[in-house]
């Protein structure tokens, strides 16, 4: 009920078209805005009383990056963002919601996401000294692509 | 008067896992503290793209060595909504039995590292003494003392018999006064109180501004439970109640804990009670339709959160794992500030931390 109404409160507020909302399992909200609106949205739906950022997820889809701001308040509310691959800039809403500060550096650090007014922009998961490029990327490769199973097995073997 | 920093960590006597800590001290009192995680950093999320449904079960397990059935269930329960699946009642109530089962067990050896961090070393062993019981119940229903492998997609892979049914009955009556005890034993002793009342205080305000979840949300004030708030498998058939203080230090994160335990054994007698007949599980197809699922449940620190999306293939093309110990983490340089430095293992053990959740 609760997010319901604060998505129809966001589309109003943003002027968004009904098809920017969708429903998902679990009773899930999904509004798909710009990356221009985030601010604003974010404004907007604290006012409504949600105030729960249970996560951010960062994937890739096709070449473009895709960033989903879950809120929850009894029932899940969550903002969609499609970003430039060549230019993955956002803001930080950090100034908003303190507590988005993990998720927006494990998605800078993961992704290569740049999120403008981060306040403590240095790695959280990886080490410090990293240089392998952001691992969560598509075309970043893990030890089981590089190498095949038999590959794998005779390396164990030899050593 | 002279300033030094005091590493603690990555391995440090006093953490169970490895994560580091930089301490800033002017005499005793903490100035400061930075925070860094990533030691056992495995990389789940990308290892999980590349494994099948079925694989990712397992390998998601792996993330926990405390709550392991909470991350199955709450994958599973994502991808059975992917598949528009029914899970059987006796399936879902098999599920929530380990659910409870676990949060008790998770209660009580946290019960036992604060005990131990803070110097009482009775009550330690107190509390890792009645978790044997829980653990042994475990290992009965599904062989695993940690790693259960109970669920499967489209429910769950064991049956409980008579045997399983009257062992319960009989072991949860017993760890319910045991933990009684418990309760009795440190609501009223002056050491523990001394020890943890006024320890790493969290307002109201902070615990909504960093989104914290879980018991130290609900020792703060905050009424926020997902299994009642918005129920998963079938606890709205379930009667309990949601424990809530507002002191909002490590004394009432710690009675508070208490009480959820004696709600988690009244949840597993209700559903032993009230166990359904039938199969527990339905046979699930391999390829999983495109389409995107957000899926919340109530892990022992508090909502554990899942995002799958499915592209058609047999492997999911995303699926990000948010666990409640990373909203907890994120509280800690505040809670350290201006606390004495004896104060520091309280509260880094008052918080409940699991750094392999965090660090995934």
């Amino acid at each position: 009920m609760n997010t319901e109404k604060a998505a129809n409160k966001l589309r109003d507020v943003l002027n968004l078209d009904k098809t920017a909302i969708k429903q998902i399992p679990f009773n899930e909200v999904k509004i798909t805005i710009s990356k221009q609106q985030l601010l604003l949205a974010v404004k907007t739906t604290l006012k409504s009383g949600i105030w729960h950022l249970s996560a951010i997820t960062c994937q890739q889809l096709e070449d473009d990056f895709i960033l989903l701001y879950h809120f929850w308040k009894s029932g899940g509310l969550s903002l969609q963002i499609r970003l430039d691959e060549k230019n993955p800039q956002i803001d930080s809403i950090c100034p908003l919601i303190p507590g988005a500060e993990y998720y927006e550096r494990e998605a800078r650090e993961m992704f290569g996401i740049e999120f403008l007014g981060l306040p403590n922009p240095v790695p959280l998961l990886l080490p410090d000294d990293w240089q392998g490029g952001f691992p969560m990327r598509k075309k970043e490769q893990t030890n089981h692509d590089k190498s095949e199973g038999d590959d794998l097995q005779q390396k164990g073997k030899s050593s | 008067m002279s300033k030094i920093t005091v590493p603690i960590g990555p391995q440090h006597p006093l953490l169970k896992e490895p994560l580091s800590f930089l301490v800033s001290l002017e005499g005793e009192k903490v100035t400061g503290s930075v925070l860094r995680l990533g030691y056992v950093h495995r990389g789940i999320e990308k290892l999980a793209e590349q494994r099948t449904y079925i694989q990712n079960i397992y390998l998601i397990e792996r993330i926990c060595g405390i709550c392991s059935h909470i991350h199955s269930t709450t994958y599973c329960q994502s991808v059975e909504a992917l598949l528009k699946l029914e899970v059987p009642k006796r399936g879902l109530y098999i599920r929530m039995l380990l659910c409870e089962l676990e949060r008790i067990h998770s209660h009580l050896l946290w019960l036992g590292v604060l005990a131990k961090n803070i110097g009482l070393n009775t009550l330690f062993m107190y509390a890792w003494r009645d978790r044997e019981i829980v653990l042994n119940i475990m290992e009965e229903i599904s062989g695993g003392r940690v790693s259960h492998s109970v669920n499967v997609i489209g429910g769950v892979q064991v049956n409980l018999n008579e045997s399983h049914l009257s062992l319960l009955q009989q072991n949860l009556q017993e760890l319910n006064k045991r933990v009684k005890e418990i309760l009795r034993s440190i609501e009223n002793d002056r050491s523990f109180q001394a020890r943890t009342q006024k320890i790493g205080y969290l307002s109201l305000e902070d615990i909504k501004r960093y989104c914290v979840v879980g018991p130290v949300a609900r020792a703060s004030g905050l009424d926020i439970d997902i299994r009642r708030d918005a129920p998963y498998a079938a606890y709205d058939e379930l009667n309990f109640e949601v424990p809530v203080m507002t002191e909002g230090d490590v004394w009432a994160r710690s009675i508070l804990r208490i009480h959820e335990t004696l709600q988690a054994i009244r949840l597993c007698v209700q559903i032993i009670n009230n166990l359904p007949d039938g199969p527990v599980s339905i046979t699930a197809p391999r390829r999983v339709p495109a389409g995107e699922v957000a899926s919340r449940a109530e892990a022992p620190r508090g909502e554990v959160f899942y995002y799958v999306r499915s592209d058609g293939s047999q492997n999911p093309a995303r699926l990000k794992i948010r666990t409640p110990t990373l909203t907890t983490l994120i509280t800690l340089p505040g809670q350290l500030k201006n606390m004495q430095l004896a104060d520091v293992s309280t509260i880094i053990a008052g918080v409940d931390l699991c750094i392999a959740c965090g660090d995934r």
